[in-house]
């Protein structure tokens, strides 16, 4: 799932200063699942706006809508008539969301309310941890399941970095060393051999240095 | 003619805590308004509701739970100091003041306690004034 | 420097002396006079001096200009190079410089993160790794291509090294680590400083084992202590490093203004024990921002005077 976190009611209230009328849009899908834009986190935030701006003695219109996912024209068509009735959308889904929302509504100021951080997972209640960075050309299989691309601060290919202590890297104690995990999974899968090889340099154009990607599934185009 | 301020507490209460308002000295013509909200359990308390009662007038909002370890539903209690001090957190972002929240743990039919709380959070409003956002 | 011959620093390890290298760190502004107060005081001790590349990723003169400078005072470079800071294009263009100005060893690294830095708010870079950028100088030399497979006018030939650091964990990884900088091509390898005697000989002995002694020449660091307080840092907050806590206690056990005689005791001691390890061919001395007691250490050691090779 793609992970994102809720901006700070401050910088919001920067952003959607200059609107009178305001569209506040949540995404049912990943940005639910992480507490950043759901049903829910639309109608605290509402709430905290209208009372930051009561507070100052301004007034603002807020319109509260969630759709189930802001990065499908279907949905998106849900909140087609709620965006019309505003001057501006503050949408909570991550960024793929609002620019989804702001391709479709050419005249609409569509504005972020969420920092999209990564693509990771629900590791335990209440905490998300990333797992991929999208590279396109996914080794895992070499890897024993544990990616050295997103989940090593050095995106190293031939093994740990001299920092690895305890098994924990070296930029935070807090932080898992991805070779360590790498190793004890290929040691317990028998598998230590992939190790020996040489990785050559990663081709990372089919990373987001190759510049923005594509996919097209001619199949499916009609 | 200006009406005559009047503090307004929200009482957000669990049943199994606390379930005795009317027993309460301020339900009519007391120092304050006081607007209670029952619940079945404290784990109910959504970080909006808590933040409408402001917006409905509130100008300070308690929240009463069972003590630690005695919550019905085992974590009911715990769960709502989490919401609550992320709320407290929020208001202060706000700058309404996080003190203008609180969480008390309330023994089972402990009137008096409660009775203690609710003029300490009357006080409390008393030294910081009305909301600022009514 | 004639256009083929080899480094000082190959030729002394070839003839089977024992080397010595030293480090010196660039300063943090454009001072030539920096690097040649350095110079001078390394002058005589060792066979070749590391330039560190923006070292804990602080913002230093860059390796290759200090380098230029201590070559034209006579001496020796050996230009680290991270690849924290450059993709394979740049990091391929600056070797292929570096070797025009006459620099002719070099060593592999992937660089500290720079959340350790004072700037931690910059992008890296993690192109390559350090195993690929030793590959990378191995082939310009051998084959006298770049990475695309372009011949080059004229190839860079390098002495190759990298960093080894055995006190590292996972520690049954550490030898097949150093086996792949071994086959990518690295010559020489340099280790993290050696404070943890017991560690660091059952690391030689797995490397002979795996018959890696036979393939690269292994120095081992040696960064003398100054005070208590030094080996508490470097213990605690320096990444990968591994100082045992009797070490900590004899540099505690002494007053203060004699701790750092006590420091130099303990690098001696641990000189004499690695010279009789089996495949340690030499010392690398990082003596942090203390560079005037290099030249004591090595004739203390009895490493006086180095040879001459040319
Ligand atoms: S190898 Fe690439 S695609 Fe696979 S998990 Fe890592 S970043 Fe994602
Ligand atoms: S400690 Fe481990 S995860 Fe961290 S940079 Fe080094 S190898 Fe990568």
């Amino acid at each position: 799932m793609i992970v994102g976190k809720q901006k700070s009611i401050a910088e919001i209230r920067e952003i959607v200063l200059p609107y009178k009328k305001l569209l506040v849009l949540g995404c049912g899908t990943c940005v639910k699942t992480c507490f950043a834009g759901g049903e829910d986190e639309v109608a605290t935030l509402s709430s905290a706006l209208r009372l930051s701006f009561k507070k100052d003695g301004r007034s603002i219109y807020i319109e509260e809508l969630t759709v189930e996912r802001q990065c499908e024209d279907e949905f998106i068509r849900e909140a087609a008539v709620a965006i019309s009735k505003n001057t501006a959308v503050l949408s909570l889904a991550c960024g793929a969301g609002v620019q989804a929302i702001a391709r479709r509504f050419a005249n609409v100021p569509v504005l972020p309310g969420v920092n999209t951080t990564f693509i990771g997972v629900l590791e335990k209640q209440g905490l998300f941890t990333e797992e991929c960075l999208g590279c396109g050309d996914c080794q895992l299989a070499v890897f024993g399941g544990v990616c050295p691309v997103s989940r090593c601060a050095k995106k190293l290919q031939n093994g740990p970095c001299g920092g690895s202590r305890n098994g924990k890297c070296e930029i935070n104690p807090d932080t898992d060393c991805a070779w360590q995990q790498i190793i004890t999974r290929l040691t317990a899968l028998g598998q230590l051999d992939n190790l020996r090889k040489y990785n050559p340099p990663k081709d990372w154009r089919t990373s987001h240095a190759g510049g923005p990607r594509k996919l097209v599934r001619e199949d499916h185009v009609i | 003619m200006i009406k005559k301020y009047k503090p307004q507490i929200t009482l957000f209460h669990c049943i199994n805590a606390f379930d005795n308002c009317a027993s309460l000295p301020v339900s009519t013509g007391g120092a304050f308004e006081l607007k209670p909200v029952k619940m079945a359990c404290s784990s109910m308390v959504k970080d909006v509701f808590l933040l409408r009662a402001f917006e409905a007038g509130a100008d300070a909002v308690a929240v009463f739970v069972c003590p630690e370890g005695q919550c019905r539903y085992v974590e009911g209690n715990i769960r709502a100091k989490k919401r609550v001090n992320f709320v407290k957190n929020l208001l202060d972002e706000i700058g309404l003041s996080g003190r203008r929240l609180s969480l008390h743990n309330v023994e089972c039919g402990d009137t008096e306690n409660a009775v203690r709380i609710l003029q300490q959070v009357l006080s409390d409003i008393n030294d910081m004034g009305p909301s600022p956002a009514k | 420097m004639k256009p083929e011959s080899p480094s000082n620093l190959q030729r002394v390890l070839s003839d089977g002396k024992f080397a010595v290298t030293a480090e010196c760190g660039p300063p943090r502004g454009a001072d030539l006079e920096i690097i040649r107060r350095k110079g001078e005081l390394l002058r005589g001790h060792a066979d070749a001096v590391n330039v560190t590349d923006n070292q804990t990723a602080i913002v230093r003169m860059s390796s290759i200009a200090a380098c230029v400078h201590l070559s034209a005072m006579g001496l020796e470079p050996v230009m680290q190079m991270v690849t924290r800071d450059r993709n394979r294009i740049a990091l391929q263009s600056d070797i292929l410089g570096a070797y025009s100005l006459g620099i002719r060893n070099i060593l592999c690294l992937s660089g500290d993160h720079q959340t350790f830095g004072s700037q931690p708010d910059a992008m890296n870079v993690f192109d390559i790794d350090s195993v690929n950028l030793v590959h990378m100088v191995k082939v310009m030399k051998t084959d006298g291509k770049d990475m695309s497979g372009f011949d080059l006018v004229s190839s860079p030939r390098m002495f190759i090294g990298a960093a080894a650091n055995p006190f590292a964990d996972p520690f049954e990884y550490r030898v097949i680590r150093l086996a792949k900088k071994i086959d990518a091509g690295a010559d020489f390898i340099q280790t993290q400083c050696v404070y943890n005697l017991d560690r660091f000989k059952e690391w030689m002995r797995l490397a002979r084992e795996e018959g890696l002694t036979e393939k690269v020449h292994i120095l081992a660091g040696i960064t003398p202590l100054k005070s208590e307080g030094m080996a508490k840092y470097m213990a605690k907050k320096v990444a990968g490093m591994d100082v045992p806590d009797s070490v900590i206690k004899r540099m505690g056990g002494v007053p203060k203004g004699k701790a750092a005689e006590k420091g130099l005791d303990i690098c001696l001691e641990t000189i004499a024990a690695l010279r009789e390890i089996k495949g340690v061919h030499g010392i690398h001395i990082m003596a942090i921002e203390w560079e005037e007691i290099v030249g004591r250490i090595v004739e203390t050691a009895g490493l006086s005077p180095r040879p001459v090779t040319a």
